[in-house]
């Protein structure tokens, strides 16, 4: 997702960046202004297309939907000045695995990097609230937790981990 | 340019932006000291590093804020007559905020970064008192009271000049009740939008800060969380685009003496300011797309809102900007080169917002580097240009005319470092490093090592601009 986001926004960044040093060098070239309406309301009208659909398939399925059932695991972590505590840290794979994120004092952002240090999601730690966030863990392994939310001095120091362990029952899909 | 009416008070905005580039260059070095010490190369004490931190955000934003009000103040001064004793008061309101802020920082030990989100400022685990908080936070008011005092005085002005708000928006050329030689100049129109939404802006951010102020002092006194943290990005929001909006009047005003061609206010251009004044408003839940408690309405209102919000600045004022160059010729200079540069920064700088805007990205960008990546974008590259361009043109009379070679190496340097600076917080953040970490893993070291590299330029670049404008300011008029 992150490579992606990245290769994307570098290509657009390029193209803007062409258009304008194209307009710099042009050294003024006369234009004929209906054209330049006509390609104005064009860009607009690009613009909102791509965006429709671009909406549509970015928030279906919602993003942030939370699906319980009986027997989904359900995990309570409780982020505080400057630690983490989570009830569980063996979870398993394979399965919906749902967060209950609150804290015990300001506000924290509990984020789940691999064992590349890639962030696989996250989510604000609020007081006066529960939050939950729902994931699948596709690979078993080591899972590393850390604040994206600034909370003061030992920030940076908010570290801890989990493991996630093979799913003898269910199916492999990591 | 549209027919300027009164003498703008050049003196007092001269010297707005002499601490404009003072206070650039200080903000800047600032942040190099936090990346040279994510990159390993030299260690300072985390408490001091979020000091830094805390004043590098405050510092930069309300600088920004201060270069668009300065940008918007002399403009306006052409057009209407502004009452010269508001700025004063204005200009010396944000400079006891400073002093309040940078005393609360350095000598109070505050450290709970520009957002002062709630409840940190009041639960800092023992390491900064709540007197120093609510200092802290008297500073913001204090700056925010001179904020609304010079707004008030624009948007009085211009309401009894244009025959009311909508007059002042070009409303009756939006309805088709008039024609584009009739409404306003383009900013004017500009002027009007920003006044409106940052005062909106303004009066939500006080009222979170004495919620914030009575929360320190008596603590019993308990705020919804949540609902702070809307009304602090409301504020936070709101401040910085107003910077970025005002400061596009420079570009509106200045770039016309270049084109021969005047900035016209047609009837997209009318639409596309009332559209911006509504999208500026409600487009603030994009921060809180992790914030899983506010509803879901909201939230992909914020998604969309961001993304609609770069078709007028795509399609309007960068759309124009280009059919001026284009159908040119433009006499460049240190002037027009850096407000085209303010623009194409802004514009590029969208793109990975607008990405970042959206949920499903949010949910892996969401406070890592990529977040500073792409405000730094359209902040240093932006309005940071677009402020340096107003300098330039200033003090275009004491300077040799012509783009010369102090003045290419000035934007090529400034213009290298900022772009190589910001590219590698993009990678960084792609790279899931997180934002605002005293201390970084060695195998995120060699990034910020780089991106000092680039720091270092960006500041020679800014440096020999602001040199530029000071030896403008002290040299004899051209002949």
């Amino acid at each position: 997702m992150q490579m992606t986001v990245l290769a994307i926004s570098l290509v657009v960044m390029a193209l803007i960046s062409l258009v304008f040093i194209g307009a710099i060098r042009s050294g003024g070239r006369a234009q004929a202004p209906g054209s330049v309406e006509r390609r104005r309301l064009a860009l607009i009208l690009a613009m909102l297309a791509v965006g429709i659909v671009v909406t549509i398939a970015s928030l279906r399925p919602w993003p942030q939907a939370v699906a319980m059932t009986a027997d989904t695991p359900t995990i309570n972590v409780t982020g505080g000045q400057w630690y983490w505590e989570i009830d569980n840290t063996e979870l398993p794979q394979g399965v919906p695995v749902i967060f209950n994120a609150h804290t015990e004092d300001v506000t924290h952002g509990f984020g789940v990097m691999n064992d590349v240090g890639r962030l696989l999601f996250q989510v604000q730690v609020m007081p006066g609230y529960v939050n939950q966030v729902q994931y699948v863990f596709d690979t078993p392994g080591e899972y590393t937790v850390v604040c994206l939310e600034y909370c003061g001095v030992a920030h940076h120091a908010m570290i801890t981990d989990f493991t996630v362990v093979t799913n003898q029952g269910g199916d492999d899909n990591g | 340019m549209a027919e300027a009416r009164y003498a703008p008070q050049t003196a007092m905005v001269k010297f707005t932006m002499i601490l404009v580039g003072v206070v650039l260059i200080l903000m800047m070095t600032f942040g190099l000291i936090m990346r040279l010490n994510q990159s390993g190369m030299i260690e300072i004490d985390p408490i001091l590093f979020y000091e830094i931190l805390t004043a590098h955000g405050a510092g930069m934003v309300g600088t920004a804020g201060l270069t668009g009000a300065a940008i918007m103040w002399y403009f306006m001064g052409r057009y209407v007559p502004l009452v010269g004793a508001v700025y004063a008061i204005f200009l010396g309101l944000f400079l006891l905020g400073v002093v309040l802020i940078l005393g609360a920082i350095f000598v109070g030990g505050y450290a709970g970064a520009w957002t002062f989100l709630y409840p940190l400022p009041a639960m800092s685990g023992g390491l900064w008192s709540g007197g120093a908080a609510a200092i802290f936070l008297l500073g913001y008011i204090s700056i925010g009271v001179g904020f609304l005092l010079m707004h008030l005085e624009v948007g009085r002005q211009l309401i009894r000049a244009y025959g009311g708000v909508g007059g002042a928006l070009a409303w009756p050329l939006i309805f088709g009740k008039g024609k584009p030689e009739d409404a306003p100049p383009a900013s004017v129109i500009a002027a009007m939008a920003s006044t409106i939404f940052n005062v909106l802006g303004i009066v939500v951010g006080a009222a979170v800060l004495v919620a914030s102020i009575v929360n320190l002092l008596v603590p019993g006194f308990a705020v919804n969380a949540l609902l702070a943290k809307n009304m602090i990005y409301i504020f936070g929001h709101i401040f910085i685009n107003a910077a970025i909006y005002m400061a596009v009047i420079a570009v509106y005003e200045i770039v016309p003496e270049y084109t021969g061609k005047p900035w016209r206010a047609s009837r997209v251009f009318a639409i596309s300011w009332s559209v911006i004044l509504l999208f500026v408003v409600i487009i603030y839940p994009h921060h809180l797309l992790q914030d899983v408690a506010m509803p879901a309405w909201a939230l992909v209102m914020g998604q969309i809102i961001s993304y609609l919000s770069g078709i007028p600045l795509l399609a309007v004022t960068a759309f124009s900007l280009l059919v001026y160059l284009r159908a040119g010729p433009v006499k460049w200079d240190l002037a027009s080169a850096l407000l085209v540069l303010g623009v194409a920064g802004w514009t590029v700088g969208v793109v990975p917002a607008v990405l970042d805007g959206m949920i499903m990205v949010n949910r892996v960008m969401h406070n890592t580097q990529w977040v500073p990546g792409h405000f730094h974008i359209y902040l240093l590259l932006g309005v940071v240009a677009m402020g340096f361009g107003f300098m330039a043109w200033l003090v275009r009379d004491a300077r040799t005319a012509g783009f010369g070679t102090l003045d290419r190496l000035g934007v090529g340097v400034f213009l290298t470092g900022g772009a190589g600076f910001t590219l590698m917080f993009l990678i960084s953040g792609a790279m899931s490093i997180p934002r605002r970490w005293a201390d970084h893993a060695p195998e995120w070291q060699p990034q910020a090592v780089i991106a000092s590299g680039f720091a270092v330029l960006t500041i020679l670049g800014a440096l020999l601009i602001v040199v530029l404008y000071l030896r403008g300011l002290t040299a004899r008029k051209r002949a």
